[in-house]
């Protein structure tokens, strides 16, 4: 493609400047569009990740095949200590941490309700999670060995509870006989996600152990660090089960698949939208197209009479389409680079989005993701789509011989 | 009256057609369009409608009456008086007012099987009533609903009875607090499993007869809410005070009150559907207002010759108008039937259950059933003709106004 | 029948062509008689075309006054204009003359329309003058089913048929072969003649000339003779 070609296509799509302008500002409204809610959206799903993993789940677990399906007590990783010693070794990650999950009736002195008690690791559990610095009374738990426990602001109100009460704990251990103790509630947090707060109490591991005949063993490994060297840490923790058959690595997709799930069917439902979005500006660039090739039938009939091909006509076409799809994705990404840009710097927010916030664990203010990912996908599927357009012109012209095309004014 | 109108539109209608091809795709344009915005809004209604129906059937009705506190600290000590001593509200449930009521017990409790035990909701019911309110007596599957409301047999959700290890007819304990503060526990045999779209209410419920909970926990015959279906889960303001105002010294909620993310959710949707329409409608505008200017530049020469015989610049203007208008008549014609006939065949819904645990997460079922609703199809066609038209006055406006010897001398010579 | 159909009165007319002020017209003085067949010639650029423009409302003068069927038309309005075009001139031009998407039949009933004749009426008159013009056959077909000469007797057919006083004609034969020609201004000088209908023709062609009871030269934006003949 010469220059002379660009050239001549650059003047012929100027020759209706406010038909042209209309078509490229259809583009840079799409392409506009298209970045801003893209950006917003991966931004969004970002940060329902990070939040939804950082309260509890962390990037990813280790645990006994099938406890993820199927929790039963007896599941557990032996000798689990020293496990998670040697994965903080490998991935040279402090954010590894052990746990133990249980599930028993908890009574304060008026109340009795049943909930979920996980043992953790209070030296590294503040690594992996978010909870401990979301005490909103008391203090989190100290030593790994102590006999005390943290309880969900909802459960501590049902109950009617507060720090320095005692809870009396009943349930059944691993090996299925009677789990019974007494321990003081030191502090009361508020994660803000319900079944947390509803549901949920924590004690230092040892004691859990104590309590629910674990020995040494544990439900999950949960391992922290940032996502973006999840892979990393990944092979490093796999290495360190390399020997142990029945222990399997989960990331978390296979933790939350409904967290994975609910951004999989939105991001569906936000394609279908786009791709409405879409046609209808291809349709937009058919008609420019269209029209620009059937008001010069006269023109190319006098290109074809000098000995012009059809071929090198059709290159022609495809040229101005080109320059003009080009320009409006141009001009579109530039704007929308701006705009998200604008929206990174000073959040984005809209009436209702507090409510969805809490539900989804996302802050009410979202700052859209600027990256080729956010940029590029939307303007480019409205370049092809544009380009697409453009062929029905260039089928409709290679009918075309001279005689008739002349004859046309 | 000067303004032939009958004239105008023949020109108008024939001028449509000269350049059918351009028409066509201005045609097409616009019925896509509508179709993206009918069929969009379509979506999104029947997932907020399933996330209403989901909510309104797992127990929370139209209408809840509650114990003051009740819904803060669910004990059992907070009950409310049977209905039966309170004539006023009898008589209020009993009108047409209200199609379905029902006083239930509502307890935390634990649930023991020989493999495991979990926390659950002990819900007594009266069975009778229950049927038509809620989900639980169409969504036995196995073993039989509750004969009454002194049934020895517990419905347990499907997912629970795997979780537990059980079966249907094998035996449960199940544990909670009387109101003197000591454990009640007692033994159950199941009855019957439930199975529900949403895996968290199998896992969550566990239906009993009412009188059968009153025994287990040593209490009298209080109750701990009445729930209650009017005929629309909409305007149910009036309802609900009436009620409020019978019930007396009472907890009366709406199902929006008492879940205040779906009512934010259906005023974001409004918003939502209100910006894909403008988005949809700005994105087709362009190609309309192109369209015409293009029209209208190709007739310089014509509208020239048609002022120059002496049309008055109004009726030329009206004459672009026509032309709009035509165009998008046919255009919504078509995108209606292409709705319609796009809509029709999944009208049973569509089956999305790849995303089931995302749409879980989110309190939808695996079925999205598209939910047309005349006022949004309205509303769709209403932007595209009044907007299209408005986006055409600048075309027309520019063909009104050419100086007759601007476009005139392309004719003299 | 006593006032004249058309006066100008010390006519300007500038275009700003850039820099440049072009004088399309400086000072015309004119007056042209009711029942007159008027010719105006001239070179190219020479204003006839202008001239006709002015009288006919299309444009307005840059100075002077131009009344025509008694009114005063210098100063009107748009809306003005099309209703003193629509009632009392008629418009026949080189090319171009008909709206594409209306047959010949209901060109010719266009203008009608436009006024207000009813529908029975003007159909009849607009099959009437068809024949007159020699069409008939012809009523149902489209501009771009007739010929050029055809095409120019529906246009004339269009300017005659709700009676005009007035008739301007632009170059009205450019197009045609010379019979043909011959025959449309046979049938201009037979309205003329018979209706008394004041004809203002701008042309080059020395057969409308011949034509011409009144024949003005117009040279750079003026009049430089103005020659009555037979």
């Amino acid at each position: 493609m010469t220059n002379t070609t660009t050239l001549l296509a650059w003047r012929n799509i100027w020759r209706h400047p406010r038909r042209t302008l209309l078509t490229i500002a259809a583009m840079v409204f799409a392409d506009v569009l298209l970045i801003f809610m893209l950006g917003l959206q991966l931004g969004q799903y970002r940060m329902m990740i990070d939040n939804s993993l950082a309260i509890f789940t962390g990037q990813m677990q280790v645990q006994a095949d099938g406890y993820n399906d199927e929790p039963y007590m007896y599941r557990t990783i032996p000798a689990a200590d020293a496990l998670a010693e040697d994965i903080r070794a490998r991935t040279q990650l402090e954010a590894v941490a052990t746990r133990g999950y249980g599930f028993a009736l908890v009574s304060s002195e008026t109340r009795t309700l049943g909930a979920q008690i996980s043992g953790v690791d209070p030296q590294f559990e503040p690594r992996v999670s978010t909870l401990p610095g979301l005490i909103k009374q008391g203090r989190y738990l100290d030593g790994k060995a102590d006999n005390e426990i943290v309880i969900g602001s909802t459960l501590a109100r049902n109950l009617r509870i507060e720090p320095g009460d005692e809870l009396t704990i009943l349930g059944s251990g691993r090996d299925g006989s009677m789990a019974a103790t007494v321990t003081p509630v030191v502090g009361i947090y508020e994660s803000g996600n319900r079944d947390m707060d509803r549901m949920m109490l924590s004690m230092p591991l040892d004691t859990f152990r104590d309590v629910f005949s674990m020995g040494d063993t544990a439900h999950s490994i949960v391992i922290g660090g940032e996502r973006e060297r999840a892979d990393r840490i990944a092979t490093g923790a796999q290495a360190a089960l390399a020997d142990k058959d029945s222990l399997v690595l989960l990331d978390w997709e296979t933790l939350m698949p409904g967290l994975k799930q609910a951004i999989q069917a939105d991001f569906t439902s936000a394609w279908f939208m786009y791709a409405v979005l879409i046609i209808l500006v291809a349709f937009g660039m058919l008609n420019t197209m269209l029209m620009s090739v059937l008001e010069r039938t006269h023109e190319f009939g006098i290109l074809l009479a000098l000995g012009v091909g059809h071929g090198k006509l059709g290159r022609m076409i495809v040229t101005e389409s080109a320059v003009l799809a080009t320009t409006g994705m141009l001009i579109g990404i530039l704007i929308g680079a701006v705009v998200v840009g604008y929206y990174l710097v000073n959040g984005f927010t809209y009436p209702g989005m507090e409510a969805m916030g809490e539900r989804f664990n996302i802050p009410s203010v979202l700052r859209p993701e600027v990256s080729l990912r956010s940029l590029l996908p939307g303007p480019l599927a409205v370049f092809l789509a544009t380009m697409l357009a453009s062929l029905y012109p260039i089928l409709h012209m290679r009918k075309l011989r001279p005689t008739e095309a002349l004859q046309a004014v | 009256m000067k303004t032939p109108t009958f004239m105008l539109i023949t020109i108008a209608w024939r001028n449509l057609w000269r350049n059918h091809r351009r028409s066509l795709i201005m045609l097409t344009a616009i019925a896509i369009g509508l179709w993206g915005m009918i069929w969009m809004t379509a979506l999104m209604r029947g997932m907020v409608d399933q996330m209403i129906d989901s909510a309104i059937n797992t127990l929370s009705g139209h209408v809840q009456i509650h114990a003051e506190g009740f819904l803060d600290d669910p004990s059992i000590e907070r009950t409310l008086p049977p209905v039966r001593d309170n004539p006023a509200l009898q008589s209020l449930l009993d009108s047409a007012r209200v199609t379905h009521w029902s006083e239930r017990i509502r307890v935390p409790a634990v649930i023991r099987s020989e493999r495991d035990v979990l926390g659950v909701t002990l819900v007594g019911i009266d069975p009778q009533q229950e049927s038509g309110l809620s989900f639980i007596a169409d969504s036995v599957t196995e073993g039989e609903y509750l004969a009454g409301v002194d049934d020895r047999h517990v419905l347990v959700g499907r997912k629970l009875l795997e979780r537990l290890e059980t079966k249907s007819g094998r035996r449960i304990v199940l544990m909670s607090q009387d109101p003197d503060n000591n454990i009640a526990e007692r033994g159950f045999r199941i009855g019957g499993v439930f199975d529900t779209d949403l895996q968290v209410t199998e896992t969550s419920y566990v239906f009993a007869g009412i009188e059968t909970v009153r025994a287990m926990l040593k209490m009298g015959d209080g109750v701990s809410e009445i729930s209650l279906l009017g005929p629309d889960y909409r305007n149910l303001d009036a309802l609900a005070a009436d009620v409020r105002a019978a019930a007396g010294k009472a907890d009366t909620k709406t199902w929006l009150e008492l879940d205040p993310y779906m009512a934010t959710m259906l005023g974001v949707m409004d918003g939502v559907i209100l910006i894909w329409f403008s988005i949809i409608f700005v994105a087709l505008s362009f190609g309309l207002v192109n369209t015409l200017l293009m029209a209208v530049f190709e007739r310089t020469r014509e509208i020239g010759l048609l002022q120059a015989l002496g049309m008055p610049p109004a009726n030329i203007l009206i004459m672009v108008l026509v032309e709009s208008l035509i165009m998008l008549l046919i255009g919504l014609l078509a995108g209606n039937l292409l709705s319609w006939l796009t809509i029709l065949p999944i009208q049973d819904g569509i089956d999305i259950s790849g995303v089931a645990a995302g749409l879980e997460w989110a309190g939808m079922s695996s079925t999205l059933l598209p939910a047309v609703k005349s006022s949004d199809v309205l509303l769709a066609n209403a932007i595209v003709l009044v907007l299209g038209i408005a986006a055409s006055l600048f075309p027309a406006w520019r063909a009104s106004r050419k100086v007759p010897v601007e476009a005139i001398t392309r004719i003299w010579q | 029948m006593n006032n004249p159909a058309v006066i100008c009165h010390k006519v300007d007319k500038t275009f700003q062509q850039g820099e440049l002020a072009v004088h399309a017209l400086s000072g015309v003085d004119l007056e042209i008689a009711s029942g007159g067949f008027v010719c105006l010639s001239g070179p190219s650029g020479s204003g006839k075309t202008t001239l006709l423009n002015m009288i006919g409302g299309l444009d307005r003068p840059s100075g002077g006054e131009i009344t025509v069927a008694d009114l005063r038309i210098d100063r009107m309005r748009m809306s003005e204009l099309a209703e003193l075009r629509l009632h009392h001139i008629g418009f026949v031009f080189q090319a171009y003359n008909l709206i594409p998407v209306l047959n010949a039949r209901e060109n010719v009933e266009f203008v009608m329309q436009l006024q207000g004749v009813a529908a029975a009426k003007r159909h009849a008159l607009a099959m009437d003058i068809l024949e007159e013009v020699g069409l008939k056959g012809m009523e149902e077909r489209r501009p771009g089913e007739l010929s050029g000469g055809q095409q120019q007797r529906v246009a004339v057919a269009r300017a005659i048929v709700s009676k005009p006083a007035l008739i301007l004609a632009d170059e009205p034969t450019a197009n045609l072969d010379s019979a043909t020609a011959e025959k449309l201004m046979q049938q201009m000088r037979d309205l003329n003649t018979h209706i008394g209908t004041t004809f203002v023709i701008s042309t080059h062609d020395k057969l409308v000339m011949s034509y011409a009871k009144r024949l003005i030269k117009l040279h750079d934006g003026k009049i430089v003779d103005d020659i009555a003949q037979q």
